[in-house]
């Protein structure tokens, strides 16, 4: 039987957000320090913004989720018992589209003004765009599978679903997944010339704590949520019912996609009456983000809420993408409540 | 599980196709040339192993990556002899550099550019109707990663044919990088040469067919990958760390289900790098200490370049051709070989071997992200 899969922390970096509880609100969020200016250290200069905001988010999931000893070291107790602190089994996967396209856009522009030598050597593991995840998995010791995943508009749930299938396979027992997007003049420029001008965009990270469900529940965790089906297909209808194909009752809140970039927002899906929320209407075009931001989100309400299951949706997948036809593909996920799922409360 | 691979394509710097590239390496021929890409006054290193096919000399065009791509997507689906229809059908695509090289061009020149062209899923998606397409950023080891994470979609029950690629093309800010960050600039890339200066890029594209085993692909099958070990130091950026390599190693053969000396042929990472050469010499000299015998080696970046994303792939295709033909190609450049490999198999001249069975992949990327591959020779 495959292994089930439960989230146990949640950590979000994004001002005037206070946690993942404060992500169910309305309106735009209020005013707030950048949550990067928490970060201390040496190496901070030649950390891009995406890098950082990234940071913040995974130590405060994996605080959430009890992973960190009270010197900030990740342990999960099995140190007690003398296995050691080795985290072979503890990966990372990170969802993000434009992170680092400011290294590589200012980069290019100094070459072509001043040449490379007035470039900073520092700078080129930073033109790798898993140069987020990297340096994740470095600050914790998370030396399992690592995998960054550039996938469009679907990118977040997409990530979701191979932390889960990387635990499923047996490489991991726990995947720290996020998603991350930052904002700055290249990642301006390149998002508005395919026209939205004007549309804010999510400038922030969210983290989540994957964790095979015998994992959690031998050290004494939480389980907050369950990962139940995931589906990318062509339109967002078809990913949607193979999601559901199983399920008798509705989900208790629908999570929706974001516009297609550039293009006319499609109408609205058909949602019966399942309460549906579009989280870039009040954080801004997510990108990358948005489905970690989903299920980070759909975790805290089914915890708030008793709902059984939460709908995370991404990508319209009305077109192959070229300007005004839409998104490459639609990508839908569901979260389980725990109880559902058979897990600790 | 074991997986089969039934389809293979690729694009080099000296071949347009998967046998043009393999004849051109057992020939011990190189794509090296004189930079063509970008502004020369910009840089001091000279030299890349660049496929030329921009409109006009100086004229660089955006989406060159996303042609290459397609075209290896499209032989190896002709070579496993299904139609271009891959809607439903999983397909990754392991990449250091996405579409980036393209974005340069938006940001300098002003040329236009679809950000929902970043990633590969919309052409994807437009040439073979591919709606389950993931772009894997793992730097040097994407493709190899995607090809662990492809056989592992086999092995769940979650797809019974997967598409895995890879591709890259030169960014003018990693070229630029790596020539301030080199102590004198490479001419070429020369694996495990005393002699070596550092690493020099490569443009390219390659893909497989894997297919979930059974009888019925059996007999058109060019290989099986036994197992596929993927991991991260989590230790520094872009310096690699030895003992974290033997680790992926040693989980690729434990999931392959063999021992370090069962090993006939390693197709080697070898960047031409001081620091990435002997952390790999050093993982694999220490997984075949007590071996019987030492493998075949060889290191083809020596003449297509670094490839990145695309050069896991690239390397198991050489891998898969030389355990069907017994060739194996030479690894240029090489006239004083560092310490740590005096004792390898490893040779400048091509070989032939008709023995071949078992072969072993090493793909290596920044951030220490490690992926080693085994494949065997059909019976």
């Amino acid at each position: 039987m495959r292994t089930r899969v439960v989230i146990s922390g949640l950590g979000t970096a994004l001002a005037g957000v206070s946690g993942p509880g404060a992500l169910l609100g309305a309106g735009a969020p209020a005013a707030g320090p950048d949550p990067v200016s928490t970060l201390r250290g040496p190496g901070l200069r030649y950390k891009d913004r995406a890098t950082k905001l990234a940071l913040c988010a995974a130590e405060r999931a994996l605080r959430d989720a009890g992973l960190l000893d009270a010197d900030g070291a990740v342990s999960d107790g099995s140190e007690k018992d003398g296995s050691g602190a080795d985290r072979p089994d503890f990966g990372v996967v990170v969802s993000t589209n434009w992170g680092n396209v400011d290294t590589v856009c200012d980069t290019s522009a100094t070459i072509r003004e001043r040449g490379y030598a007035a470039t900073s050597p520092m700078l080129l593991p930073n033109t790798a765009s898993n140069v987020t995840a990297s340096w994740v998995a470095i600050t914790h010791g998370l030396r399992g599978a690592n995998v960054t995943l550039c996938n469009g508009p679907t990118s977040g749930l997409d990530a979701v679903h191979w932390a889960r299938n990387l635990i499923a396979s047996g490489r991991l027992t726990r995947a720290l997944v996020i998603g991350v997007e930052p904002v700055n003049a290249p990642v301006e420029r390149l998002v508005g010339g395919a026209g939205d001008e004007g549309v804010p965009l999510l400038d922030g990270a969210v983290a989540l704590v994957a964790e095979a469900e015998e994992a959690v529940l031998a050290r004494g965790g939480r389980s907050l949520a369950a990962v139940g089906p995931y589906a990318r297909r062509s339109d967002l209808g078809a990913a949607v019912s193979e999601v559901r194909r199983h399920e008798t009752a509705p989900p208790g809140l629908w999570y929706l996609p974001e516009p297609p970039l550039g293009a006319v927002a499609p109408a609205r899906p058909d949602q019966g009456s399942v309460p549906t929320h579009d989280l870039s209407a009040r954080f801004g075009r997510c990108s990358g983000a948005l489905g970690v931001l989903q299920c980070v989100a759909a975790t805290a309400e089914l915890v708030r809420t008793g709902h059984t299951s939460v709908l995370a949706s991404a990508g319209h997948g009305t077109g192959p993408g070229r300007q005004g036809t839409g998104d490459d593909a639609a990508a839908a996920l569901l979260l389980l409540s725990s109880s559902a799922s058979g897990g600790a409360p | 599980m074991s997986v089969l691979i039934t389809g293979m394509g690729a694009v080099t710097s000296v071949g347009a196709g998967v046998d043009d590239t393999f004849d051109a390496l057992c020939a011990g021929r190189s794509g090296v040339a004189e930079l063509r890409g970008f502004d020369r006054t910009k840089f001091r290193a000279r030299h890349a192993y660049e496929i030329d096919d921009r409109p006009a000399p100086g004229a660089d065009v955006p989406l060159r990556a996303t042609g290459w791509l397609l075209d290896a997507v499209a032989a190896a689906l002709r070579d496993a002899e299904l139609p271009e229809d891959l809607a439903g059908v999983p397909v990754l695509v392991g990449t250091t550099l996405r579409e980036l090289r393209s974005v340069e061009l938006g940001w300098c020149e002003a040329a236009p550019f679809d950000p929902a062209e970043l990633h590969f899923g919309t052409a994807l998606r437009e040439r073979f109707g591919a709606d389950s397409t993931y772009t894997v950023a793992n730097a040097c080891s994407a493709s190899l990663y995607a090809l662990g994470l492809g056989a592992d979609l086999l092995a769940l029950g979650e797809a019974d044919t997967v598409v895995v690629a890879g591709v890259d093309t030169i960014t003018e800010s990693t070229y630029g990088l790596l020539d301030r960050v080199y102590r004198e600039a490479p001419e070429s890339v020369r694996p495990f040469d005393r002699d070596r200066r550092g690493m020099l890029q490569g443009d390219g594209a390659a893909a497989v067919v894997l297919r979930r085993e059974s009888g019925e692909y059996g007999t058109r099958a060019h290989a099986r990958v036994r197992g596929v070990g993927l991991n991260c130091d989590a230790y520094h950026p872009s310096a690699p760390d030895s003992a974290s390599i033997e680790r992926a190693m040693r989980e690729a053969y434990r999931r392959a289900g063999v021992k370090a000396g069962d090993i006939d042929l390693v197709l080697l990472h070898g960047t031409g790098t001081p620091l990435n050469d002997e952390a790999e010499a050093v993982a694999l000299r220490t997984v075949l200490s007590g071996a019987s015998r030492s493998p075949r080696m060889t290191a083809i970046k020596s003449m297509i370049g670094h490839t990145a994303g695309a050069s896991g792939l690239h390397s198991l295709i050489t891998a898969v051709q030389a355990l069907r033909s017994g060739r194996v190609p030479p690894t240029l450049g090489l006239e004083l070989p560092i310490e740590e490999v005096a004792d390898f198999r490893l040779s400048r001249e091509p070989a032939t071997d008709p023995e071949l069975r078992l072969a072993q992949v090493d793909s290596f990327g920044f951030g220490g992200l490690n992926a080693v591959a085994v494949v065997e020779r059909m019976a």
